[in-house]
This record gives structure tokens, C-alpha cells and sequence, in this order.
């Protein structure tokens, strides 16, 4: 058998964890950090699952959050490609902006009209660190590679 | 209600310090008092770590938990609060980082460097990718309003108010008596969960003869939940051939 | 070895054959042979014709007590006695073979009631008075089996209840049971064919009559679109009458009275194209209603009180309704026949309902023959009669029978004075001579012990003889209407003897029967009705009363000579003159046509003169089982020679004034005075409908219809409204934020750890 208080401290971190991330989930809108939050609350659930594995002295804690690893992994490479997916089409991260559910005739709400935040501007390539003097653009061609 | 106020009030001030900081943090708008919410916060952390994380063993080992559980919390609080996604990012590869001290302090070295390469070296590697893909103005107005930074704080903290409603009850059931049911073992799963040594406990044998003996199905199934993924995220991700991102 | 198929059958037969006729036209001739359609229905009505005759002729008066004609007080009782037991072991052997199914569908249930249905031919054995006396001992009846039943009652219906009421025993009605149609509780309506000497007689003028019409339609409808429509509406009539008069139960009787105003609707509106005919048959239909209201509630008001529906329960046995009257409001009789009169009234167009039947005429011609003059109408007159047990005990029912009866002779023949539509004459003349028929029923009321019997026998004779001469009239009309292309107002034509002499022929038979000029039909029927007045005016104490009835039937009789022949001057007489419509040549019916006029003609001269003066009618009637005995009636000669003298007078008087071959052609304006329009109009009566009922009822409607649009309306679009209002309050709910719901599934997480926490706990 572990130690109790070492077991509630590991607890009492892993539930802070846990409700900060359930905390971004809910306020963030931005896709990606939604799904950062819920990365955030896994950690949480790991970090319970390896403090009781430690108090029963069991591998078994260990083994489920290897569990929760790969499935944290997977969900992560498929919601980007889903984030990616749905990017391309609002070009756009705000989740809000997927909030279609009205038939088309009907009218709309007040809350559908809420602030949403228009599509920022078309930016011609990624803005990745810039390494070196920036590239020069033909002057006379437009920025956007957009087909 | 009062009674109840002041019997309780281990478990009320820091969730009422740390929904303060985070309230203040929330993103809405140009103006957050940063300095407000770290007081408030510093004073949450400071009663959480004197009615809740009283020293349990060894002062160095007592001295990494505090210092990696601060860490894992504070970045969780800046993670979700920061304007900027790829700070945001970075925070949340900090709280990983501290998240993986803890594992070690937990006796699961393997894990820890698991989840470090995992995490550190993948997702956020691909989060930041993605986040420089598609966001490459700078934060966003989307990152600078949260929704329901009230409602959604209020209710956050109501379920950590629960969850630890329900250790500070457990936990005082076990020092009186000893153990509680929920913290035992049970009777009839000890050979087949089989119990290690401590030493042995975060071992690379030890977890991998758990996973190959005992869960050996879950193991699979991950398998199979890996390669899914893999042909879901191929096929959903956007294409050149379909016009860039 | 075939007598107890044909025994058996012949009953169904009457109504199936028209009923197969009927299904055939549709299934069939809808398709194939659309100008055939009318042999399906002929060939069905000979069949039925010689069903009927067969049943008339052989089956009903086997079931005749012999040697007994109506002379209930001598007593028989030993010959019948000597007869059923004769016949009963014959019978029994019978009853083996020709009752085993039905025999088999007894319940021991039914056993208790002695009248069952099938077993009519046990019912001549003395036995079954027995099982009436250990089921419900009557008065007197037990002791006198096969005898005649004096019914003397000290009850207290004091001096109204027919003292000395003798009935005939032994006369029994033919039952076939055919269905058992439901059976609720204490309801128990079974489909029962029942044939006694009063449905046999009026089955024969029915099939007779539609025979001949079937006929003359298949002419005169001849090339028209709705061919197939017409003689399959015919048939089903033909059927519904049938089983109307068939009908063994107070509910089965009401079900096709309703069917024939069905098929009366779908033959008025038969050109449903033209307005006037539709409202005709909304009119005729609408009217009928109200009679058919208190038919209902008579009917309720039977089953109420005798706990039965069932004529051979009701009427088979002649102690069953003095017996269960003992004791009981006498109003509550008189209210029964009321209610079952009002039902006639409706049917048979009586004075406050009158209306519809003049506006019927706008159906085809053979339809206001068969239906609007010789057969439907008189339901109501046979209702009456088939009820006159019920009605012996009412002389306040009987004295409003005989009230109507006279209002409805004196109006309708005082408006068919002037009227210029050939058919609308003979329409107010079938109202008027209606209205006869009611007042001979009516007559009883003075002395309903002795006079019922003469009342219903000369009613239904008056009936029987004003089926052939009435519908000779209108198939005549008919084929003047057809030969002058849909022209009937008599100002337009005049002088047709010479064109089409069959025809003039046939009416001229027709008129002088209607008119009842002596030795016709109609002299001898009439002449009985003002007998059998005369009668009633001699009881004491209804000598004001009754003179008052018998001075209208005189006038109306004058009436009636005059307009028959008004008309008959006026169609046949003067200067030829033909419409426009009827192009060069007006020709004579043809031979499909002409045949039925004939043989129709003949009857009408001759029916009342055969069965007349022979009592060979009245005394196949009184075999009617359930009708109060009483001494046969002679000849009154004095009212011969007065009808005789009036109808004289007034075909002299027609003659007089529109018989001259020089006269004018006929103009209204010429004749015009304030008696003349209001004659022409019927007395008003559809203005004062109009005025009392339709405008009120309009008024209503429009007042319920804006309540309706503007209360009513609203408060169900306020309905519908209630969800959308609900839905808008919650719609926000589901707002379609991605984080919303998230918010609302921690909430709820929130909400569940703090159960279980509180659960387990125990806080």
C-alpha cells in the first residue's frame, strides 16, 4: 500500500486539471484549443490512474493510461484532420461559426446572428518562423493562392 | 447554510480563490487585471497546498510534487486563458511536461517518457502545425472572447467542488479508518492484477507484462483504434489535389 | 316434394330478385350493354311479380284460420284444433328436413320466446298458446286456446280502452328468419321476413306496378346517359320497398324506410345537373328527416315500453300489448302512435310536410310514377295500418290521424286546382288522396272496436286502387311529356287526343278512376273511405266532429273531379297547339311504352270493380293477424250516390269551363284573383317555410358560421399557436453552439456526482 497523502495530493491535481480543462473546453472558441482542453482533462484522468496504480502497488494504472495515450493520439490526429477540414471551408477556427441547425426558411434567432466573428483575411502563405529575408512576392500577382 | 459555510471552508476558500483568478483570466476583451487574478491565484494555490497537499514523505520528493503539480496548474490556468493559441500550445506542452514529473513521482518512469515523446514530441508538434496552418494572423477575435466565461467557470469549478468534496470525505474516512473500501484492492482481483514490487512498479517489464498478460486485449484493440485513425485522418485531411488547406 | 322449397323461398325472392337485378347493373351493365340496362331490372321484376302473386295466392292463406273471416266470436276452436294436429305431425316431419339449420342456430335463450321465427309452422299448433301462458299469462287468453280473445280489461284506461276488442286467432303471418343481424343485451334484432295478408296485398301493387314502370321506363328513359344509374337506383327502390314492407321488426322497417328515401333522393336528383332537381332532392330528403325523427323516437318509444321491436311478438299474439298496457299511462300509447304518425306524415306528405312532394316531380317520370305516386308514399299509410293494434288504443292518435288526413285532402286538392304543370296536378291529387287514406285510417277514432277493421281494409284498398289509376295518370303524363320534348306546363299544349290517341286513352281511364266516377276504381275506394266516415259520423258524440271530416272529403272529392279533369281538358281538349321543343312531329309512346299504359289503364278501370263490390279484398285483408275483428260492412249505397253525383259534377263543371273545343288558350293573367294565386302557390306554404323556418335557420347558420370563423377558429389557430409559442421559449435552448451543449452535459455531470455524492454520503 502507497501513501494516503501522497495519493490525495496526485488526486487533488489531477481534479484541478481535470475541471481547468473542462473549463477551456467550454470557453474556448477556438477549435484547436477546445481540443487542447480536452487533452488538458485526460492528463488529469492519467495522472489518477498512475496515482492508484502506485497506492495498490499494480501495473494496471500504468497499463490503462498507456490506454488512454493512444487514444488521446488517435483522437488527436483525427480531429485535426476534422479542424483542417472544416477550416478549409469557413476559413475560420471559431467554433461558433458551426452553429447552423435552422432550416434555411426559417428566420433566424437572435442568437444565430450573434457576434460571429468574421473570416480574418486571406493570408497568402503559412506565416511559418521566418527563417532568413522574407520572399519576394511578383508585385503584380495577387497574394491569394486560393484556386 | 452558515454552519455548513464554516465547516467546510477548507474546501470552499481555494475553489472560491481559484474562480476568482480564472474569472479574471478569462479572455474577454482587451482589458484583465493579470495582477488581481495572480494574487487571487497564488492565495488559491497557497490554500490548496496547505489544507490539501500537507507534506506526506520525504522533503525532496515533497519538494518535486509541490514544484510539478504549480506548474501543471498554473499552465493549465494560462492554457486555457492565454490569448494566443500557440502559447496556449506551449502552455499545455508545459502542463504535459509537469504532468510527466508527476508520473515519475508516481512510480511510472516508462510512462512519463511515453507521454513526453507522445505528447511533446507529436501532438503538440501537430497542434502547432495545424495552428500555424490555419491561424496565422495572430490571435484571433475568437481567441480574444471566451463563451460563457462565467456560467462555464461557475460550473468547472462546481465539479471540482464535488470531486473534492469527495476525497476530503474519503480521504478522512481512510485516516480514521484506515483504508477505505474504495481504496482497497479488491479481494478476489490481487492475483490477477499482479502486484509488484514497488521498485519494479514503473519498470518497463513490469508494465509490459501487465499489457501483454493481463490487458493484451486492450492492447489490440489500441491497435486497431491506431490504424483506423490513421486511415480516418488520411482520409478526412485536405489535399493538394483538392486546393491547399 | 318441392312445396316447402318454394314456401321457403318465395319470401326472399320478392326483395332478392330486384336486389340482384341491382348489383348486376352495376357490376355489369355499368360497363357492357349501357342501353340494356333495363332488362336486368324487368326480368327481376317479373320474377318478383310472380313471387309475390305465389305468396298472395298460396303461402299466406295457408296460414289462414279456416272458415274464419273475421268472425272471431264464433268460436272455431275445435276445427283449428283438429287442423294443427292434423298438420302438426305432417309438419314435424317437415320441420326435420326444412328447419335443421336453423334449428341449430337456437339458442335455448330463444326457446322462451314462443314467436321465434322459424318455427311458424309449430306456431299453428294449440301449443303455442300454452308457452305464452307459462311465459306471460295473458288475461283471458290461456284458457281460450285457438279461440277468438276478448280482451276485457278494468284497467285504468276507465272508458279508452276498447272494451269488447275481439281479435282473430289463428291468422298467422309467414316468418321467415334470414340473419341474425345483432344481439346486445336485451336487444335482439334478427333480419326477418314477414308476410301476412296486409304485405302480401301491398307486395302485389308493388311488384305490379314497378313491373309495368320497369317496362315503360326502359322506354322513355331510352338514349339517356345515366341509363345504367337510373334502372340501378330503380332497383334498389324496388328492393328497399320490398323489404320495407317485408320487414319483420320495428328497426328493419326503419332502416329501408330510410333506404327508400335514399332512392327516392337518387331518383329526384337523377338529373343532378339541373339545379331545381337537386334542390328537389335536397328538399324531399331534408323533409323527410323531420318524419323520420318521430318515426325513431316511436320506435324507441315501443322498445321502451313493450320491450320489444318484433311484429310477431308485438302483433302475432293479440293479448301481448293489452296486457302490457295494463296499467301504464294511457298517454303513453297515444304518444307511440303520434310519434310513429309523424313518422307517416314525413313519408307519406302530409299536410306540415307536405312540400317536398310537389317538387319531387323534377325526377324522371317513371320515378314520380312508381315512387312519388303509387308505392313509397303509401309507407306511411302502411305504416298506420301495420300499427293498427296500437293505434285501436289511442282515439286521440286517431283523431289527429283523421285531422291531418282532412287538412291534407282539402289543401292539396284546393292548390291543385289551378296549377298549369300536368305533374304537379297529379302530384297535389297523390297529396290530396293521401290525405284520404289517412282519413279513413283516422275514421276509427269515433269507435276504434268496430270501426279499425273497415278503417284499415278501405284505406289499404283506397291505396291498392290509387297505385294502378295514379301511376296510369303519371306514365300518361310521362308520355306527354315525352312526345312534346320535355314540355309539361299545360298552357303550352292542348288538343293531343288526336296525335296521341293510346295515351289520351289511358289517362282518360286514369282521370275518370281518380275522379271516381261510378263503377271505377276509385268510385269504389272512395266510396268506402266516405262509408266508413259516414260510420264514424254516427257514433254518438263524434257527429260534429266526423260531419266536419266527411264535408271535407266531399268538397275534396269535388275538387278532385274537377282538377283530373281540368288537366285532361286541358292536355287532350281544344285547339292542337304543340311547344317548339317537340319539333314536327309529335309522335305516340312507343309499343315498350304504350304496353304498360294499356295494361295499367285496364287495372285502374277495373282493380276497384273487381275487388270492390266482391269484399274479395277486404276479406283476404282481415287475415291480417293482430286486427280487431268486427262485422263485415255493406255497400253504403247513400254515399254512392253521392260521390257518385259529386264527381259527376265536378267532371261537369271542368268540362264547362275548359272542355269547349273553342276555348282560349289558357292564360293566367286573365284568371287572376287573390284565390286563384293563392291556390296557384300552394297557399303560400313555401313562403311561409321559407320565412318561418329557412331564413330563421339561415340566419342561425350565418351567426354560427362567423362564431365559428371568428371564436372558434381563432381558439384552434390559438391551439396550434401554443406549441410554436413553447417551442420559441425553449428554442433558445437549442441554439446550435458547440458549447452550449457542452455546458449543459457538465451541468448535468455536476448535477449527477452531486446525487451520488449525496447518496452516498448520506447527506
Amino acid at each position: 500500500m502507497g501513501d494516503l497523502s501522497h495519493l490525495q495530493g496526485q488526486l487533488v491535481v489531477g481534479a484541478i486539471l481535470f475541471a481547468l480543462g473542462a473549463i477551456g473546453f467550454l470557453t474556448r472558441r477556438n477549435l484547436i484549443l477546445i481540443m487542447l482542453s480536452a487533452e488538458l482533462m485526460l492528463h488529469g484522468v492519467s495522472l489518477n490512474l498512475t496515482a492508484f496504480g502506485q497506492y495498490h502497488g499494480t501495473a494496471a494504472g500504468q497499463a490503462f493510461t498507456v490506454m488512454v495515450l493512444t487514444v488521446s493520439a488517435c483522437e488527436a490526429g483525427l480531429a485535426l484532420a476534422l479542424i483542417l477540414t472544416l477550416y478549409r471551408r469557413r476559413r475560420s477556427l471559431d467554433v461558433n461559426l458551426w452553429s447552423n441547425l435552422g432550416e434555411p426558411d426559417l428566420p433566424k434567432l437572435a442568437q444565430d446572428i450573434l457576434e460571429v466573428s468574421p473570416a480574418p483575411r486571406e493570408q497568402p502563405l503559412p506565416k511559418l518562423t521566418p527563417a532568413g529575408p522574407l520572399p519576394r512576392y511578383p508585385k503584380s500577382a495577387p497574394p491569394a493562392a486560393k484556386p | 447554510m452558515t454552519t455548513w459555510i464554516t465547516e467546510h471552508w477548507r474546501l470552499l476558500l481555494p475553489l472560491a480563490l481559484g474562480w476568482v483568478c480564472v474569472w479574471l483570466l478569462m479572455p474577454r476583451g482587451p482589458h484583465r487585471s493579470r495582477a488581481l487574478a495572480g494574487i487571487f491565484g497564488l492565495a488559491g494555490l497557497l490554500a490548496v497546498k496547505f489544507y490539501w497537499l500537507p507534506p506526506s514523505g520525504p522533503l525532496l520528493q515533497d519538494i518535486f510534487f509541490l514544484t510539478f503539480a504549480a506548474m501543471a496548474i498554473i499552465g493549465g490556468v494560462l492554457m486555457i486563458t492565454d490569448h494566443n493559441p500557440v502559447y496556449a500550445a506551449l502552455w499545455f506542452a508545459i502542463v504535459t511536461l509537469a504532468v510527466c514529473g508527476l508520473f515519475l513521482l508516481n512510480s511510472a518512469p516508462f510512462l512519463s517518457a511515453a507521454t513526453v515523446i507522445v505528447y511533446a514530441g507529436a501532438i503538440i508538434v501537430t497542434f502547432l502545425f495545424v495552428i500555424a496552418l490555419a491561424q496565422q494572423s495572430g490571435s484571433a477575435m475568437y481567441d480574444r472572447r471566451a463563451s460563457h466565461p462565467t456560467l462555464a467557470t461557475l460550473s468547472g469549478f462546481l465539479l471540482l467542488g464535488c470531486l473534492m468534496f469527495t476525497l476530503q470525505e474519503w480521504g478522512g474516512q481512510a485516516a480514521a479508518e484506515g483504508g477505505n473500501a474504495f481504496l482497497k484492492v479488491p479481494a478476489g482481483t490481487t492475483a490477477n492484477l499482479g502486484s509488484v514490487a514497488t521498485e519494479d512498479l514503473g519498470s518497463l517489464r513490469s508494465v509490459g507484462r501487465s499489457l501483454f498478460t493481463d490487458y493484451v486485449y486492450a492492447v489490440e484493440i489500441a491497435g486497431t483504434v491506431l490504424l483506423i485513425a490513421t486511415i480516418g485522418a488520411i482520409c478526412m485531411a485536405p489535399r493538394r489535389s483538392q486546393g491547399n488547406l | 316434394m318441392f312445396d316447402w322449397l318454394t314456401k321457403e323461398s318465395v319470401l326472399w325472392i320478392v326483395p332478392a330478385a330486384p336486389l340482384v337485378a341491382c348489383l348486376w347493373i352495376v357490376v355489369v351493365n355499368q360497363f357492357v350493354g349501357r342501353q340494356r340496362a333495363h332488362r336486368p331490372l324487368v326480368v327481376a321484376m317479373f320474377i318478383s311479380w310472380l313471387a309475390a302473386i305465389c305468396l298472395a295466392t298460396t303461402i299466406v292463406p295457408e296460414k289462414f284460420a279456416k272458415g274464419d273471416h273475421g268472425h272471431g266470436e264464433e268460436s272455431h276452436g275445435a276445427a283449428d284444433h283438429d287442423h294443427a294436429a292434423g298438420h302438426e305431425h305432417a309438419d314435424h316431419e317437415h320441420a326435420d328436413h326444412e328447419h335443421a339449420a336453423p334449428a341449430e342456430e337456437k339458442t335455448p335463450a330463444d326457446e322462451t320466446t314462443p314467436e321465434e321465427t322459424t318455427d311458424e309452422d309449430e306456431e299453428e299448433s294449440g301449443a303455442e298458446n300454452a308457452a305464452v301462458a307459462d311465459s306471460a299469462p295473458p288475461p283471458m287468453a290461456a284458457g281460450a286456446a285457438g279461440d277468438a280473445v276478448p280482451v276485457h280489461e278494468e284497467s285504468s284506461y276507465g272508458g279508452e280502452l276498447p272494451r269488447g276488442v275481439t281479435y282473430p286467432v289463428g291468422n298467422h303471418a309467414v316468418v321467415k328468419f334470414v340473419y341474425q343481424w345483432m344481439k346486445v343485451g336485451k336487444v335482439d334484432v334478427a333480419v326477418t321476413l314477414r308476410a301476412d295478408a296486409m304485405s302480401a296485398l301491398m307486395l302485389v301493387m308493388v311488384t305490379s306496378v314497378s313491373l309495368l314502370v320497369a317496362i315503360f321506363a326502359g322506354g322513355y328513359m331510352h338514349g339517356d346517359p345515366g341509363y345504367p344509374r337510373f334502372f340501378a337506383a330503380m332497383a334498389l327502390f324496388v328492393f328497399s320497398m320490398c323489404m320495407l314492407v317485408l320487414a319483420g321488426n320495428f328497426l328493419l322497417m326503419f332502416v329501408f324506410w330510410e333506404a327508400v328515401g335514399l332512392c327516392s333522393y337518387l331518383l329526384i336528383g337523377y338529373w343532378y345537373k339541373k339545379p331545381s332537381a337537386a334542390a328537389a332532392a335536397k328538399k324531399a330528403f331534408v323533409v323527410n328527416r323531420i318524419g323520420d325523427f318521430g318515426f325513431i323516437l316511436g320506435v324507441f318509444m315501443v322498445w321502451v315500453t313493450f320491450g320489444t321491436l318484433d311484429f310477431e311478438t308485438l302483433f302475432g299474439n293479440p293479448a301481448f300489448i293489452p296486457q302490457v298496457l295494463n296499467g301504464i299511462d294511457p298517454a303513453i300509447i297515444t304518444t307511440i302512435c303520434i310519434l310513429l304518425f309523424i313518422g307517416a306524415i314525413g313519408k307519406s306528405a302530409q299536410f306540415p310536410l307536405h312540400v317536398w312532394l310537389p317538387d319531387a316531380m323534377e325526377g324522371p317520370t317513371p320515378v314520380s310514377a312508381l315512387i312519388h305516386a303509387a308505392t313509397m308514399v303509401t309507407a306511411g299509410v302502411y305504416l298506420v295500418a301495420r300499427c293498427a293494434p296500437l293505434f285501436v288504443l289511442s282515439q286521440t292518435a286517431l283523431g289527429f290521424v283523421a285531422i291531418i288526413g282532412a287538412i291534407t285532402a282539402l289543401l292539396a286538392a284546393f292548390t291543385a286546382l289551378t296549377q298549369y304543370d300536368l305533374k304537379r296536378v297529379l302530384a297535389y291529387s297523390t297529396v290530396s288522396q293521401l290525405g284520404f287514406m289517412f282519413m279513413s285510417l283516422g275514421a276509427a277514432a269515433a269507435d276504434p272496436v268496430h270501426l279499425m277493421q273497415p278503417a284499415v281494409t278501405f284505406a289499404m284498398f283506397h291505396m291498392f286502387t290509387h297505385a294502378f289509376f295514379k301511376a296510369v295518370l303519371f306514365l300518361s303524363a310521362g308520355s306527354v311529356m315525352h312526345s312534346m320534348g320535355d314540355v309539361i306546363d299545360m298552357r303550352r299544349f292542348s288538343g293531343l287526343k288526336k296525335v296521341m290517341p293510346v295515351t289520351h286513352w289511358t289517362f282518360l281511364a286514369g282521370a275518370a278512376a281518380l275522379a271516381g266516377l261510378p263503377l271505377l276504381s276509385g268510385f269504389w275506394s272512395k266510396d268506402e273511405i266516405l262509408a266508413v266516415i259516414w260510420d264514424a259520423d254516427r257514433v254518438p258524440g263524434y257527429g260534429l266532429f266526423f260531419g266536419a271530416i266527411l264535408a271535407v272529403a266531399l268538397l275534396a272529392s269535388l275538387m278532385t273531379a274537377f282538377y283530373t279533369f281540368r288537366a285532361y281538358f286541358l292536355t287532350f281538349h281544344g285547339p292542337e297547339r304543340f311547344p317548339e321543343e317537340a319539333g314536327h312531329h309529335p309522335h305516340e309512346a312507343p309499343p315498350a311504352m304504350a304496353w304498360p299504359l294499356r295494361i295499367l289503364g285496364v287495372a285502374a278501370l277495373l282493380v276497384g270493380a273487381i275487388a270492390g263490390p266482391t269484399h274479395l279484398y277486404a276479406h283476404y285483408l282481415h287475415h291480417t293477424p293482430g286486427l280487431p275483428v268486427s262485422e263485415p260492412h255493406g255497400l253504403n249505397y247513400v254515399m254512392m250516390a253521392v260521390s257518385s253525383i259529386i264527381a259527376i259534377a265536378g267532371v261537369g263543371f271542368a268540362w264547362m269551363v275548359y272542355g269547349k273545343a273553342d276555348r282560349k288558350a289558357y292564360n293566367v293573367q286573365e284568371r287572376y284573383s287573390p284565390a286563384y294565386e293563392l291556390s296557384l302557390q300552394g297557399l303560400h306554404l313555401d313562403a311561409v317555410y321559407q320565412a318561418l323556418v329557412v331564413r330563421p335557420m339561415q340566419a342561425l347558420s350565418e351567426l354560427s358560421e362567423t362564431l365559428d370563423r371568428l371564436f372558434v377558429d381563432k381558439l384552434v389557430d390559438a391551439v396550434g399557436y401554443l406549441p410554436g409559442i413553447f417551442g420559441s421559449l425553449v428554442r433558445p435552448i437549442q441554439n446550435g453552439f458547440l458549447q452550449s451543449y457542452a455546458l449543459v452535459m457538465l451541468l448535468g455531470l455536476v448535477i449527477f456526482v452531486f446525487g451520488v455524492l449525496r447518496a452516498i454520503a448520506g447527506m
